[in-house]
Formats: C-alpha cells, sequence, structure tokens
C-alpha cells in the first residue's frame, strides 16, 4: 500500500498532464458560457450548448447534426466561441505547463549546481555541496543518494590525494638533504656538478608542486579584495630593483601628485594565489623575451592585466598544450629554458579558482600576449577606493 | 670558534651536517629529539663551560612539534635559532618567525646556504648587546595605523576599506622603516641606512620614487609629510 501512496515522478506527470487537461476543457466551457452565450440560450431541451471541440450532443430535438436551436445562430459567433473556448485552454494548459516544467525541473537545476559546485570544491578545503535526501520524488531521493555518496567519496579521494603528495613530498626532502650534503664531501669533479644540477632540479619539482597544492588551498579561504594595480606595480618595481627590463603602461607618473583617473581594479581572491599568477607569466615574458610590458585595464565589470614580451612567441598549434602541466615548446626540455613547466598550469589554475581566465596569443611584429582576465565583483554597501 | 646546535630525527644528516660544518670551523652537538633538547640546553647556557651559540632545529621531531620547541627555547633563553623547515611549507615558515625564529631554512638546502645563515644570524645576534629572551610576541609583526593594517610578516598592506595591497620590496622596506620611527624627521641618508638590503643599490632617487609610491597607495597626502630641506616624517599613530 505504501507503495502506492508513494510522491513519484510518474505520479506527479500523470496528475499535472491530468488535470491540466480536464481543468483546461471546465475553464474554456465556463468562460464560453459566462461570456459569450445569449442568455436565453441556456435552458436547452434535454442538451448541453454545443462546445466547438465537442462532437454535437443529440437532445430530444434530434439535433443530429445541424445546430440546435438557439446554438449559435451564424459563423461569426460561432467562430467567437472558437477562438475564446481555445483561448482559454491555451492559458491554461500554458500556465499549467510552466508551472509543471519548472516544478519537474528544479530538481534537475538542483543538481546541475550541486555538480558544478562539486567540481570547484574537489581539491580545496571547501565543504562538498549535499542534496536534501528527504525531498522531492522517488527518483529525485534516489539521485540525491547517490550523488551525496558519490561527492563524499570523491572528497575523501582527493584529500587522499593531497595527502599523499604532501607526505612523499615530506618524505622526500631528508634523503635530498642527505645526498646534497654527500656530494659536498666528494671531490669536485663533472659528476658531482651534474648531480648537484640534478638534486636542485627534484627540489625545484617538488616546490612546484608543493606550492600548488599549497595555493589551492589557500583559495579555498574566504576571499579578500586585492588591488590588482598595485600588484601588478609591486612586482614590476621588484624586477626593476633586480635589473629587469619591465615596463608598466599606463602608469601614474611617479612624480605627480594627482591621481591618474583610472578605474579602481579591485579583484576578490587571494593575494598570494594572484601574485603567483602575475610573476609566473611575468618570469615566462622575461625569461623567453628578454623584457616586459604590463598593463591594466578595467572594462565592462572586468580586470584585464596584459603581459606582452617580444620573445619568439607560440607555434599557433601550441598555444592552447602548453598549459598542460609539464609541457615544453622545446622538447629538448633544455635547462637554459628553464623552468618546471608548470608555471602556466598552475597560473591557469589558479585564474579559474578566482572566476577568470588565461589566454596566450601572439603579437603581430612578434612575441607573446598573456591576458589575465579576471572579475570584479563590488561587494555591496562598499564604495569604490 | 661558534658552537652550534643541531637537532633532527636522522641519524645520517646528524652526522653529515656535522661534518660539514666542521670543514668550517665549527663544533656541532647532535641531539636527536625534543626531549634531549630540553635536558641538554640549560646545559649550555652563556657562562657555562661550552655555551651553545646557535641552534639549529628541524621542524618535525618524532616526539616534538618543532614550533612549539622554537617557543619554549625563545621564552627562557637567549639562543639564536635557525628552524630546518619542510620544503614548500610556507605555513611553518610565517609561523616560525612570528615564534621568534631568527631565520629558516627550507629542507634540502645548499650547504653554504646554511652556513651563511648562521654566520648572518649570529652577526644580528651580536650586535644587539646584552641579548635577553624574547618575549612570545613578536616586535610589531602586525602595525595598525590610521585604520591600516601593516602585516610585516606578509608583507602586505591593508586598507581600511579592507583592500590588500601589494608593496613592493623597497616600499616594504621603507614603510618598515616608518612605522619604526613615527613622528620623527627622517633624512634621505638616514632613510638610506635604515631601508637598505643587501646587494641592492638605492639612491635618493630611489627613496623619493618609494615615498611617491607609498603616499599613491596609502591614499592620504598627509600621512608621509615632506620636510623641506631635511627629509620625511611618518604622521601616523600607531596602534
Amino acid at each position: 500500500m505504501k507503495n502506492l501512496l508513494e510522491d513519484t515522478l510518474f505520479k506527479r506527470l500523470f496528475l499535472l498532464m491530468w488535470v491540466a487537461l480536464v481543468v483546461s476543457h471546465l475553464a474554456g466551457f465556463l468562460s464560453v458560457q459566462q461570456f459569450l452565450m445569449p442568455p436565453d440560450g441556456m435552458p436547452r431541451a434535454g442538451g448541453m450548448p454545443p462546445m466547438p471541440s465537442l462532437p454535437p450532443m443529440d437532445g430530444p430535438g434530434g439535433m443530429g447534426g445541424g445546430p440546435p436551436d438557439g446554438g449559435p445562430p451564424d459563423d461569426s459567433l460561432f467562430a467567437h466561441w472558437l477562438w475564446l473556448d481555445y483561448l482559454v485552454r491555451g492559458i491554461v494548459i500554458g500556465m499549467a505547463a510552466w508551472i509543471g516544467a519548472r516544478w519537474l525541473s528544479a530538481p534537475m537545476r538542483q543538481l546541475a549546481d550541486a555538480s558544478r559546485t562539486l567540481g570547484q570544491s574537489l581539491g580545496t578545503n571547501r565543504p562538498v555541496p549535499t542534496l536534501d535526501e528527504a525531498q522531492g520524488t522517488l527518483e529525485v531521493r534516489q539521485t540525491s543518494e547517490v550523488f551525496n555518496a558519490m561527492s563524499r567519496r570523491l572528497h575523501e579521494q582527493f584529500g587522499a590525494q593531497a595527502l599523499l603528495m604532501a607526505a612523499i613530498s615530506h618524505d622526500l626532502r631528508t634523503p635530498l638533504s642527505r645526498l646534497r650534503l654527500r656530494l659536498e664531501h666528494m671531490e669536485a669533479n663533472a659528476h658531482t656538478e651534474r648531480s648537484i644540477n640534478d638534486v636542485r632540479e627534484m627540489d625545484q619539482l617538488i616546490a612546484s608542486v608543493l606550492e600548488m597544492m599549497q595555493l589551492n588551498h589557500e583559495t579555498a579561504a574566504a576571499p579578500q579584495r586585492v588591488d590588482l594595480r598595485a600588484l601588478v606595480q609591486s612586482l614590476a618595481d621588484d624586477l626593476a630593483e633586480q635589473g629587469q627590463a619591465v615596463t608598466l603602461q599606463n602608469a601614474a607618473d611617479a612624480d605627480a601628485d594627482a591621481n591618474v583617473d583610472t578605474e579602481p581594479a579591485v579583484v576578490p581572491g587571494q593575494p598570494a594565489a594572484l601574485n603567483r599568477v602575475v610573476a609566473n607569466l611575468l618570469s615566462n615574458a622575461l625569461r623567453y623575451g628578454g623584457s616586459a610590458e604590463i598593463s591594466v585595464q578595467v572594462q565592462a565589470g572586468q580586470a584585464q592585466v596584459l603581459i606582452d614580451d617580444r620573445g619568439p612567441g607560440i607555434p599557433a598549434d601550441q598555444l592552447e598544450a602548453v598549459f598542460q602541466p609539464f609541457y615544453r615548446v622545446d622538447t629538448s626540455r633544455s635547462k637554459q629554458t628553464g623552468g618546471t613547466g608548470l608555471g602556466l598550469y598552475i597560473a591557469r589554475d589558479l585564474a579559474h579558482r578566482h572566476g577568470g581566465q588565461l589566454t596566450l596569443a601572439n603579437r603581430e611584429g612578434g612575441g607573446l600576449r598573456a591576458a589575465l582576465v579576471l572579475p570584479l565583483k563590488e561587494a555591496p554597501g562598499t564604495g569604490a577606493a | 670558534m661558534i658552537h652550534a646546535l643541531l637537532v633532527d630525527d636522522d641519524a645520517d644528516l646528524r652526522t653529515l651536517m656535522a661534518g660539514y660544518l666542521q670543514q668550517y670551523g665549527m663544533r656541532v652537538t647532535v641531539l636527536p629529539d625534543g626531549a634531549s633538547l630540553r635536558r641538554t640546553l640549560p646545559t649550555g647556557q652563556p657562562g657555562a663551560t661550552d655555551p651553545f651559540d646557535v641552534l639549529l632545529l628541524d621542524v618535525m621531531l618524532p616526539d616534538a612539534n618543532g614550533l612549539d620547541l622554537c617557543r619554549w627555547v625563545r621564552t627562557s633563553y637567549p639562543l639564536p635559532v635557525i628552524m630546518l623547515t619542510a620544503q614548500g611549507d610556507p605555513a611553518s615558515r610565517i609561523v616560525g618567525l612570528e615564534l621568534g625564529a631568527d631565520d629558516y631554512l627550507p629542507k634540502p638546502f645548499e650547504p653554504r646556504e646554511l652556513v651563511a645563515r648562521i654566520n648572518a644570524v649570529l652577526r644580528r645576534a651580536g650586535s644587539v648587546s646584552a641579548r635577553t629572551p624574547q618575549s612570545t610576541e613578536q616586535t610589531n609583526a602586525v602595525v595598525r595605523f590610521n585604520g591600516w593594517v601593516f602585516d610585516r610578516l606578509r608583507r602586505q598592506l591593508s586598507s581600511p576599506q579592507q583592500v590588500v595591497l601589494a608593496l613592493s620590496s623597497a616600499e616594504f622596506r621603507l614603510l618598515s622603516a616608518f612605522v619604526d620611527h613615527p613622528r620623527r624627521v627622517l633624512s634621505r641618508d638616514r632613510l638610506l641606512d635604515l631601508a637598505h638590503a643587501p646587494g641592492v643599490e638605492i639612491t635618493g632617487r630611489s627613496i623619493d620614487l618609494a615615498v611617491s609610491r607609498l603616499r599613491q597607495k596609502l591614499d592620504d597626502p598627509t600621512l608621509i609629510r615632506t620636510v623641506r630641506g631635511e627629509g620625511y616624517s611618518f604622521e601616523a599613530d600607531l596602534g
């Protein structure tokens, strides 16, 4: 008996359609009757006034196929009946369909939202989304249970993965330290030199991977409001201090007192992570191009950071592939061109975590342009700086 | 001869590090864990027959949290501490510095770097005469003024509207100098001294530039006052 009373999608749909059709017919009939039937047209010998959609009724008058007495006297009134009937029914069915579609598709929308949130929260410290297992039809509840179980499993897996990586790197640091010190005790020769470089390379790899995990962890924390112009200018100044050729465009003239009339570029995010993205891009530009130009623009609710260089650029067919972890444009993986191959991967991942995008394009006249786009979200109630 | 106290749980690493430092004319006492550190440290105080000059402390010990030990050491003994941290673990680095470590070095490190840090730490310690145990409060890690928050460890400046403004190294050094000497006129030469960084050439012009950048960021022209012919003054009350 309980099964019969269970709230299922089937029953809801069935009920909805049935009720919608019946109510629409009734509404159509009633409205034609109320608004269009002449008052004396009502009492008919034993029969109901003919509905344009129903077959003509047989009354005692033996109406048969012909119009009954007091029935639609002429074509235009008959047409009005038809239109009103269809109009009313159309409206009622339309409303029922709209309500029904929202009602029945709401669980699907919730599932889609939860799945999207799940994707974003995996690998970070954010709590995983859960669906209400007590609400909705039988099918929806079952889906919620399955989704929640999957969500928990994935969360555990990612957590375990992260712990594993942290443990591995922690455990690697001691043998690497020993190795490094032993190399110092040996007489220096070509082999020890190369071995020392190998140790450094391993160290760099571990550092890159760990840093990525650390930044992922941090982006899960509550976002702060970060001034992008200040960030870009600080990085540029630091590099300039080290003798690197970095120029900041649209920079306020250092000696002018007046504020340059530019819109503030304040984005929600983590200062360390955003710093890492811009620093990675700048370091690439300097490494491959020797110089870099950087600018910050604000338009249409977004802040755009552009980093241009006059290096060799990247072959057009590899512009997307370079974002893969450990991908190198020059397959020789030569150490002179340096880096671990994770820079762009990390940068794009961080950009995504901030709701933004990172793209690369070749410039006219040679060189590469890296475009970092981040959404501005002004918190309500706070004025622009 | 520098007497270093090394605490690390890996036996081979203890031997290797001791051997390396001995090449540089240091004497090294090695300990395996926190318990032995607590026993041994009191015996090596200044005035004892064989006092320790510096402590090299690994952050992960089997029987104790390296950070807790660091805090304990700093509150009880006037001994410079260098923490040996894990690669890629900024949290323990920041906490370590907050707890009073003098420096940190992530493993695996360049061996020469270790020697350099030991020497640097001892130089700094030597310049503070009659070194006293520090209280757990690190000197002005976070400074507040006029609604601004200056986090010296994270090198971050937060506006009264809670917007985080990054600081370049030059701006950071300058602002640090200012908050260390509020409401005092600092000449360019003095600022050059205070804002000095190893390996960086700074000139009077770069000081002016950094002041201008800071003024822009702080968005309040009265905070850094130009005293014609004399220098600059940081007009804020620290709180």
